[in-house]
């Protein structure tokens, strides 16, 4: 099977907690995935999706608290808005909608988040690579 | 910034930058420099002429004009001031990286570079409706450009440039054309060629000029002035034996209707007509629109102060330095269409028609600023007629 780069955009509080937490426990994440930590899902924008994109990514996906627990507020529908916005950006270049994943989790749902990531890994390594990767990021790759 | 450097000696004198008088009619044109930016053509020419040694000054500057030509229209030395900015840009990117802070954090360079992939499989052509005739195939072609993709991005300011697509399609049914519309068109690189991306400019215009030669095109029309820019101008230059005739769709229409039988039906709006930099000063055509506008009966144009070859910039090109210059530029272009009581605001460009509804649409501004805005080939397509008055062309959309 092709190798895939995975990304995830991860959020400081829940889903990090949770991530560290897997950590501790030594559970097993996908190989071929990259984290981006930021203190909040709502900081992230159209922009920084497509550039994962752009930069050689395969899919992406944006771990973030739930609804109600966002610590400033909008966070996650800030994210709910981004990744409908982005998801139609990623249909008319083909990329398709699938690569672009959002989950949400609570600040103990360490399983579920690893289990979440096995199944992203899985989901994209079966679309195989992004067919809209740019030339430099091919020749790197 | 090494003066000694063959590159820029070769720019400096190419573009006739010696010839420099320091008359300061550029930098009294500058809208940048007129709205209070820390920028000035006249400064920068000086700079990089005597006082080389300047490079953070130089380098500034090169990344804060607006490519807008005004400078050059009002130089009476013939420095060509955008082309030399346009290869000082690509000089710096080659050596010291893109610079110019991307408006949007850069999402449109993103997707413009996502499109230089040969493999890509997009899913553009959802805008076509069975009430438009196009082809796969065939010697006649329309390039629509990123108008897909910006209706998308710009969803949040509800700006509708895939109805100019829309429209020029009619219009050609309309003339009996069945155009070609290909669904692996890419971006015409215009945005990544002035902000200093030449490599995957180059990329895009290749794949362009592949994809429409395999479907057997020998001529394309265009309805946006900075992809007829591209396709005119500066493909020609990439690809060696480059045989595509490209068509200015207003300069086609223009040509049919000299030949008689067409005409337009009666439009009761007081208008006013922003020249988009790359179709008045770039390309001279300033009269070809207001001829078309001319031939609407009951219409009244009303120029703004400042129109033609004078016309002010939309405020920002090719999505870099978007700040609060570029707004008030905007703001007072669109006081200036207000000054005109006109209630309909005519562009010929999508950017021109999303720079400045975005700037309509500021909150702050409490709506004081809104006008109908559309483009001439919408304006166009609602009211052409053949000259016996029975209605040929489909009902609008909407």
């Amino acid at each position: 099977m092709e190798r895939v780069n995975l990304l995830g955009i991860c959020c400081n509080w829940s889903p990090f907690a949770c991530y560290n937490a897997a950590g501790m426990a030594r559970l097993e994440l996908p190989p071929n995935f990259r984290l981006i930590r930021v203190m909040c899902i709502g900081r992230i924008n159209q922009a920084l999706i497509l550039r994962a994109f752009e930069y050689g990514a395969d899919g992406v996906i944006l771990l973030e608290c739930k609804d109600e627990d966002c610590r400033y507020g909008p966070g996650p529908e800030v994210g709910h808005t981004n990744v409908q916005r982005v998801r139609n950006l990623l249909h008319l270049l083909g990329i398709g909608q699938k690569r672009l994943v959002e989950r949400s989790f609570e600040a103990d749902d360490r399983e579920e988040l690893v289990q979440a990531l096995w199944d992203f890994a899985r989901d994209i390594a079966a679309l195989g690579t992004n067919p809209a990767k740019p030339r430099q990021e091919r020749e790197a790759s | 910034m090494n003066l000694d450097d063959p590159r820029v000696k070769r720019i400096i004198r190419e573009r006739s930058l010696s010839f420099c008088l320091e008359c300061g009619k550029c930098s009294a044109s500058c809208p940048r420099m007129l709205t209070g930016k820390q920028y000035s053509p006249r400064l920068l020419a000086h700079k990089l002429i005597t006082e080389p040694e300047d490079e953070a000054y130089i380098e500034n500057s090169v990344w804060e004009c607006l490519t807008c030509g005004l400078c050059e229209e009002r130089c009476p030395s013939g420095v060509e001031y955008s082309r030399f900015i346009l290869e000082m840009r690509t000089l710096l990117a080659g050596t010291k990286g893109l610079q110019g802070c991307r408006a949007h954090d850069g999402a449109l360079h993103s997707w413009m570079r996502l499109m230089t992939s040969p493999e890509l499989e997009q899913n553009r052509l959802d805008w076509i409706g069975p009430e438009l005739r196009v082809a796969s195939s065939g010697p006649l072609a329309y390039f629509t450009g990123c108008a897909p993709y910006f209706d998308v991005f710009f969803s949040w300011i509800e700006v509708d440039t895939l109805s100019i697509a829309r429209d020029s399609i009619r219009l050609l049914n309309f003339l009996d054309l069945k155009p070609v519309v290909l669904g692996e068109e890419r971006c015409c690189g215009h945005d990544l060629l002035w902000t200093g991306d030449q490599e995957n400019f180059e990329t895009l215009c290749r794949l362009n000029y592949e994809e429409f030669k395999a479907a057997g095109v020998k001529e394309v029309v265009v309805s946006c002035p900075e992809c007829y820019q591209v396709w005119s101008q500066f493909m020609p230059q990439v690809i060696p034996g480059f045989d595509l005739q490209v068509t200015l769709l207003m300069d086609l229409l223009e040509r049919e209707i000299k030949k008689g039988g067409l005409a337009f039906k009666p439009f009761p709006r007081r208008v006013t007509f922003q020249d988009p930099c790359r179709l008045g000063r770039m390309a001279g055509r300033c009269d070809v629109p207001r001829n078309l506008l001319g031939r609407i009966p009951e219409l009244t144009l009303k120029e703004m102060e400042n129109s033609g070859r004078s016309a002010i910039c939309c405020g920002n090109n090719g999505f870099i330095n978007c700040d609060l210059y570029s707004k008030r530029i905007q703001v007072e272009r669109l006081q200036e269409a207000k000054a005109t009581t006109a209630d309909l605001f005519i562009t010929a460009c999508p950017k021109c028609m999303i720079h400045l509804t975005c700037a309509m649409r500021d909150p702050l501004r409490q709506g004081s600023l809104a006008l109908e805005i559309r483009d001439l080939v919408n304006v166009l397509a609602g009211q052409i007629e053949w000259s016996g008055g029975e209605d040929a062309i489909g009902t609008r959309r909407k």
